[in-house]
């Protein structure tokens, strides 16, 4: 039987790899990857804590359920965003390593 | 290849203490029961009970579709070629 306990520490193992991805990788693609990747688990969270609301309280709670639809369609504009500014980066420095693009400016 | 060890030790030390401490609540024993919220559920949460105006999450559904056209428009401004 699968209890909360399990989901939550499936979320704190996506958000580990999407923060290791994010502290150690050096292309900027796989940054933003990452960054979904912990993106993702606190969607996972939400979907968990809503499923499991009527075991924890009592009472059937779905908003989480609503809030991780939300929270898809804003990881969906950053992502938009973020490939474009990357495109724009690449065409100025000819390199996405994020080491080598160490200044805040054009 | 030195330096990525500070890393790994840093995220690991995150993962037990995450771990360690979702595991420290007495979260209880048991799987999803029969009325845990189904798509029905968050459907009506989403756009609101029928008959009832004032329930839903209509106008943030408004504000999200208008910031993904945004973020499109500002995609395609920064992604499109430069001029000569």
């Amino acid at each position: 039987m699968i209890t909360i306990a399990y989901w939550l520490v499936l979320s704190s193992l996506l958000f580990a790899i999407g923060a290791y991805g994010v502290l150690t990788r050096k292309n900027a693609i796989v940054v933003l990857m990452s960054i979904e990747i912990m993106l993702n688990a606190a969607n996972i969270n939400f979907v968990a804590f809503s499923s499991f609301h009527n075991t924890l309280h009592g009472v059937p709670d779905p908003s989480g359920q609503v809030f991780a639809l939300f929270s898809i369609a804003i990881a969906a504009a950053e992502v938009a965003v973020g490939l474009a500014i990357l495109l724009v980066v690449y065409r100025r420095y000819q390199t996405i390593d994020v080491d080598k693009i160490n200044i805040l400016r054009w | 290849m030195s330096s990525k060890w500070p890393r790994r030790l840093a995220i690991i030390a995150f993962v037990l203490l995450l771990v360690g401490v979702m595991l420290q609540v007495d979260w209880p024993n048991h799987g999803i029961d029969e009325n845990a919220p189904t798509n029905e559920d968050v459907s009506k949460t989403l756009f609101g009970e029928k008959g009832d105006n004032l329930s839903g999450y209509g106008l943030v559904m408004f504000f999200i579709g208008i910031l993904l056209l945004v973020a499109l428009l500002g995609g395609i401004f920064l992604a499109k070629e430069e001029e000569k």
